[in-house]
């Protein structure tokens, strides 16, 4: 019996299918190009050219935008495609224009769209070309059908922009904490508009006083006085604004005891001026405080001076619930909470940017018109605009990461190693928590990250827990626009709070939508009840979260909160109505049939989205029979896992550290990334010749996609150790199985090079260096015979390290001074590109381009394969990592009464204390589903069961322990106990020894330091370290110590002067030893030291210390 | 195939199994040649599937690359035999199956014909010279003599039941003799070595 939720499946996999990977990334994208971009632009809304002689001002209206397409050298205009921005290494972006218009006197004289910059175009997003493409079309295009998209390519390279962690916005977080035995209690309000962020902090200590933490303060200030500044006069009003109950009133004592002494507006104004900025002229005084009601306290309410009453309202629900925490009617917020959190994608992480880019192009535009004053009219406007100036903002600061402000590594290189890392990548959240400190709590799963959060899938390390991934079922939520949903409330009865009786407003229950109050209601339980409601039925956007919160204590406050803003985690939930679910089998028939989409179920109200807010309103149940007392029906189990986690068979039977490994692991499989292998421009790619969709596999890993993009192969896997070439973890995999194909790859590597053009009209040339030449850095005849006469290596060449591919010179680096007389002539320097020094291939494809400068540009794609060897890294899908320990005999491995020869041994020791009993599972289900012909089903929590595997496996006549009689190849004798072997999908992971094995006798040595280099790419010779040096000198093995730090190092003879102690040196021409501090007197000796010593010992002389060398004779 | 191993020792019997698994030299694809592949297969890739491919061998024929009169490195026509394949031009999709690679010698041939080499799309072409020789599975899993060689025990001492299922490129009954002969000429020069040894 399968279990009842995989009823349910087809509602996810409509939701996944429909919405693709990345939805989030191209919504917020979509967003910021639709709405964001204008509205930036209408902030500034118009550009005043105050000029003396001729003042006029220039207006901004609509912006659009082309389609994406690069410019030329030559000025000429290409449109291109994704696959062409990859291949040609240029930015896959479009330009914005934006109306301009100028008015003189009010009156629009001539308005023209201008060209203000290049935006990016995420890929697969409205912008881009592919949107809406058919997989053919697609394919025409050189595009994988699959891609999902949500990535930008910058200079040929695909970046992401990886969704951002934020604390909620303008909503009241309070906490409780302990300052020196004593509870201290603090609201904190991240007050945010678009792109700009204040915080807001209220303090109260032991004695009940209240006050507030202003940026722009630098004084906490009495919230009393702050409320009168913003015009609450009367006590009355202020506590009013607090909270009409007498118990939260009376807590108000000691602050309104501090504010005593200031009772109108006017005086609390000047209160706070004379704090925030003492001594200064008092007219100015009062500018800056009221300046820090308006721009600094709470933004988000507004930055006039109408908006003030709101502002003191808004302070006083602070207080209310910082109160109503003192009393203990309500407990802190907590701050890990999912519904205390926001993520941010590319949409708002280029908001900041652009408004800070197109301020700054605003900026200097008005300064060149100024500047310039006597052209005007729309073509002088166009003119003073340097498109540059958002263009390259943009371009730099998604190719680097480089967010200013300090923000670094907010975009990342777009991981290909195989389609489930591309995925994951894409789906990653990332925490703006420093991962230096410990940040326990922010690390742990938190129960909101049910259905959101993969509760898997987290690096280990430094970054454990600040890094997570969506899981299967999350959504994102976009923005909806507060003011309908306002309208609503009001036509529902919310009273405004400056029209609210008195009765409603100590009763009623306080209504805000994001974080701002807009009235009371009556019954907030039925106001929370009509508004799902309508939500239910569509009339407000399924997004908006409607949430409740109600202390158990007699005269708490109930407040209902509306959210709509963009980047909560929401979850599909299934409505239970009258103790029933709304899914009839009938709907499910539909949506599996196709003729319904999951979006058909949420206009109905079948099914609904909710964040974590609202998820505490809610009482879930998982199973369908009993679902009376309960609100809603959990969809599906499995898809609470991220895409990572989601490949795992039987994963709820591991140990949860486990299922981590695996998901970290899972990325660095190789296999079959995208079928557009022959285009494919990654600089590093690998390739499986045979790889195979797992024989026990998971609803998600179909629906992800990857089976159609595997990375792994089934193998035959049997427990036993092997003559101890599979102890500590290693594997032994049979030669036969290796000599047909498993676990064999290509390694792609493209070298890329470009014949620039220098000022002074010098330019690369693409050529066969000629010896006869005056060439720099010539690499002798026999690097460069593979080069056919363009310069250009022949495909199907084999080439191994230190053979050119390319053939390029240069011109020389500085142009040196002319030489009337000297015998050669100008030089070029030999910029040939060849195979690394450590690695060897075939040439596989040789493609010629354009590049962005206009230069021609060649990548050389070489070929390497990679036959499995001792030292090679597989794993199994449950983190059951290995090196391979020995390729053995086809004759020598165990066999069965059958015949049947396992691929793969593994050593029974990996398994009692990692307890990955879902590997056992998978063995004898992937054993069974190869004997019952079908795959296995073995996704989390809702696989196919065991009692199905011993049909299978007892139908024809195996043991349903997974055990078997097996014989030593050997000695043909058999073992005295039975065997466990089944079937294991393993996969081959990117840790090659091929690319890792070094060894150095002499080689090359630092300049600096003439101590040898470090690293395998520089042939450098490993570190005889610290430790390796303790060891020398407690086993008192002087000579050897030397041979090594010295001898074999940086040994150097320097001369010094026995008089003066100081460095000495041979003078060549005299044949004889010089100290220039002695002349004649001296008597300069020969020392052997290393050079570094005698590096510092310049060093020190250049600091103006003289360090002298006592030296005696060696008795 | 099964027979029954009576009076023999284990070691004799399993030495035997060992022998017929990859011990009797069979053909396989060792060398090609690659005239024109433009299909989306690397040249690698079509030799390993070539290499794959059983081939039905005629023992008395041909001899070893290593023990043949010709003592050459390409070989001759005792010890190696040519097949190509020629896909010619072809404008649709298609695969290549090992019934296109036609040999020089009719001893020497596919096993099957209806193994799939690689598919071509229109306007892709194939055209390859490859070189069949004799060789050990121990070399190259390409040369296993049998897929199947077990030796199971019974309930009587010294009586064992040897199993053997073949690719088709030999017999069984095949096999077992060349083996037998093979374990023979191995314990020979064995018992040569031995000989040669001073005390």
């Amino acid at each position: 019996m399968s279990d009842t939720s995989n009823k349910r499946w087809p509602i996810i996999q409509d939701l996944l299918k429909r919405e693709g990977i990345a939805r989030q990334h191209l919504n917020s994208f979509d967003e910021f190009l639709e709405r964001g971009l204008q509205s930036i632009i209408d902030e500034v809304a118009q550009i005043e050219i105050e000029n003396a002689e001729y003042p006029y001002k220039i207006q901004l209206g609509k912006v659009k935008l082309q389609q994406p397409r690069m410019m030329e050298l030559d000025g000429s205009i290409t449109h291109i495609t994704p696959a062409e921005a990859r291949l040609r290494n240029v930015s896959y972006s479009a330009p914005i224009m934006m109306e301009a218009s100028v008015v003189e006197d009010g009156k629009i004289l001539e308005s023209r769209f201008v060209h203000i910059g290049d935006i990016p175009v995420m890929v697969r997003s409205n912008a881009c070309i592919l949107h809406n493409f058919s997989t053919q079309k697609l394919i025409e295009h050189g595009e994988d059908p699959n891609d999902p998209g949500g990535y930008f390519i910058i200079n040929g390279s695909e970046r992401v922009i990886v969704g951002l962690e934020d604390l909620s916005y303008n909503k009241i977080i309070v906490d409780k904490e302990k300052v020196g035995g004593n509870d201290v209690f603090k609201a904190k309000v991240y007050s945010s508009i678009v792109g700009y962020r204040a915080k807001l902090e209220l303090v109260m200590k032991n004695d009940g006083l209240i006050v507030a933490r202003i940026p722009g303060s630098p004084v906490d200030i009495p919230v009393v006085t702050l409320m009168r500044a913003l015009g609450l006069e009367a006590d009355r009003e202020v506590a009013a604004a607090v909270s009409l109950v007498d118990s939260l009133q009376n807590e108000l004592e000691a602050s309104f005891e501090k504010a005593a002494d200031v009772q109108t507006t006017k005086d609390a104004i000047v209160y706070i001026s004379k704090r925030i900025a003492p001594g200064m002229l008092e007219e100015f005084q009062i500018k800056r405080a009221e300046t820090l009601l308006d721009w600094g306290l709470l933004p988000h309410l507004g930055k006039h001076q109408e908006n003030r009453r709101e502002k003191a309202q808004f302070l006083g629900e602070a207080a209310c619930k910082l109160i109503e925490l003192k009393l203990d009617w309500i407990s802190p917020d907590d701050k890990d909470h999912y519904g205390n959190k926001v993520i941010k994608f590319a949409g708002q992480m280029l908001a900041d940017l652009f408004r800070t880019a197109f301020r700054n192009l605003v900026r200097d535009m008005k300064y060149q018109l100024e500047r310039s004053g006597q052209k005007r009219g729309i073509n002088a406007v166009a003119a003073a605009i340097r498109p540059g100036i958002v263009s390259d903002k943009l371009n730099n600061a998604i190719a680097t990461g480089n967010w200013g402000r300090g923000r670094v590594g907010v975009t990342q290189l777009l991981d290909r190693t195989n389609y489930l890392s591309t995925i994951s990548h894409l789906r990653r959240i990332q925490s703006p928590l420093s991962r230096t400190q410990p940040n326990f709590e922010a690390r742990d799963l938190h129960p909101t990250h049910f259905g959101r959060i993969c509760p898997s899938e987290t690096p280990e390390g430094s970054n454990c827990g600040l890094v997570k991934n969506l899981a299967l079922s999350a959504i994102i939520s976009v923005n909806v626009s507060p003011e309908e949903i306002i309208e609503k409330l009001y036509d529902l009865g919310s009273v405004h709070f400056t029209d609210a009786k008195e009765d409603l407003k100590r009763d009623g229950t306080r209504v805000f939508v994001d974080g701002r109050l807009v009235g009371y209601y009556k019954d907030g339980e039925k106001l929370v009840e009509s508004l799902r409601e309508l939500r239910r039925s569509s009339k407000i956007h399924p997004h908006v979260g409607i949430s409740f919160h109600k202390s158990s204590v007699e005269g708490a406050t109930k407040r209902l909160y509306v959210n709509c803003n963009a980047g909560r985690v929401l979850r599909p939930l299934i409505v239970i109505k009258d103790g029933k679910s709304l899914l009839t089998p009938e709907l499910i028939d539909k949506v599996s049939k196709k003729l319904m989409s999951w979006n058909d179920l949420l206009r109905m109200g079948v099914i609904e989205l909710n964040d974590a807010n609202e998820e505490e309103n809610c009482f879930l149940t998982l199973d369908d029979k009993d679902t009376k007392k309960y609100t809603h029906l959990e969809i599906f189990p499995s898809a609470i896992l991220g895409a990572g986690a989601s490949i795992i068979p039987y994963p709820e039977h591991n140990q949860s550290p486990r299922n981590t490994y695996e998901s970290a692991m899972a990325k660095q499989s190789l296999g079959f990334s995208t079928p557009m292998m022959n285009t494919s421009t990654y600089v590093r790619q690998h390739f499986m010749w045979y790889p195979q969709t797992p024989i026990v596999t998971t609803k998600a890993m179909n629906l992800l996609g990857l089976e159609d993009r595997p990375a792994g192969q089934n193998c035959v896997v049997a427990v036993l150790p092997f003559d101890g070439y599979n102890i500590e973890d290693a594997i032994v995999i049979s030669k036969a199985a290796v000599d047909r194909g498993l676990g064999r790859t290509f390694f792609f590597r493209i070298y890329e090079a470009e014949a620039k053009q220098y000022p002074g009209g010098m330019r690369d040339n693409f050529e066969i260096p000629n010896a006869e030449d005056n060439i720099r850095g010539y690499k002798g005849e026999k690097a460069y015979r593979l080069l056919e006469e363009d310069g250009v290596i022949a495909t199907e060449s084999p080439a191994t390290g230190g053979d050119i591919l390319i053939g390029k010179t240069s011109p020389p680096r500085f142009m040196e001074e002319y030489r009337e007389f000297e015998s050669k002539g100008p030089y070029r320097r030999d910029t040939s590109i060849g195979v690394r020094p450590s690695e060897t291939g075939v040439v596989d494809t040789v493609v010629m381009t354009q590049s962005n400068e206009g230069g021609k540009m060649y990548k050389i794609r070489v070929r390497d394969m990679r036959i499995p060897e001792i030292g090679d890294k597989f794993a199994s899908r449950h983190g059951q990592k290995g090196v391979i320990g020995i390729l053995a005999r086809y004759e020598d491995l165990p066999y069965t009464a059958e015949g049947v020869i396992p691929d793969v041994l593994i050593n029974p020791h990996a398994f009692p204390s990692r307890m990955t009993v879902g590997m056992f599972m998978e063995s004898i289900s992937g054993k069974a589903a190869a004997q019952r012909g079908t795959k296995f089903d073995g996704s989390a929590f809702v696989g196919e069961k065991m009692d199905e595997i011993k049909t299978a496996l007892e139908g024809s006549g195996l043991k349903y322990s997974g055990k078997e009689v097996m014989y030593d190849g050997r000695t043909g004798k058999a073992f005295p106990v039975e065997v466990f072997m089944g079937v294991v999908y393993y996969q081959k992971l990117h840790h090659m020894v091929a690319d890792k094995i070094h060894a150095r006798a002499r080689g090359q040595v630092q300049m600096l330091t003439k101590q040898p280099t470090e690293g395998r790419a520089r042939g450098g010779g490993l570190r005889f370290g610290e430790m390796e040096r303790d060891c020398l000198i407690a086993y008192g093995a002087s000579m050897i110590l030397k041979d090594r730090l010295l001898d074999e190092s940086d040994k150097a003879e320097i001369y010094v002067c026995e008089r003066c102690g100081l460095v000495a040196y041979h003078d060549v021409k005299q044949r004889k030893y010089v100290c220039r501090v002695c002349g004649d007197k001296a008597k300069v000796s020969s020392v052997s030291v290393a050079y570094a010593f005698k590096l510092l010992l310049q060093e020190m002389q250049s600091l103006n210390v003289a360090p002298r060398l006592m030296i005696k004779e060696r008795v | 195939m099964s027979v029954k191993i009576k009076g023999a020792p284990l070691q004799y019997a399993n030495a035997l199994r060992r022998i017929c698994l990859n011990g009797v030299p069979v053909f396989a694809i060792d060398t090609v040649d690659v005239i024109d592949n433009s299909s989306v297969m690397s040249d690698e890739g079509v030799a390993h599937r070539l290499g794959l491919i059983p081939l039905k061998t005629d023992l008395k024929r041909f001899a070893e690359p290593s023990k043949c009169s010709c003592q050459s490195k390409s070989g001759c026509s005792n010890c190696r035999v040519m097949l190509v394949i020629d896909s010619g031009e072809t404008d649709t999709t298609r695969t290549i199956y090992s019934s296109e690679l036609s040999s020089e010698d009719d001893t020497v041939k596919a096993v099957s014909d209806k193994i799939p080499i690689v598919q071509l799309a229109p306007g892709q072409k194939l055209k390859v010279e490859a070189y069949a020789r004799l060789g050990r599975g121990s070399d190259h899993a390409k040369w296993n003599s049998a897929n199947v060689s077990v030796l199971t025990h019974t309930d009587k001492p010294d009586e064992y039941v040897l199993t053997l299922e073949t690719t088709g490129a030999l017999s069984p009954e095949q096999i077992l003799v060349a083996g037998v002969d093979e374990l023979e000429s191995r314990l020979q020069e064995f018992k040569q070595t031995i000989s040669e040894l001073k005390a």
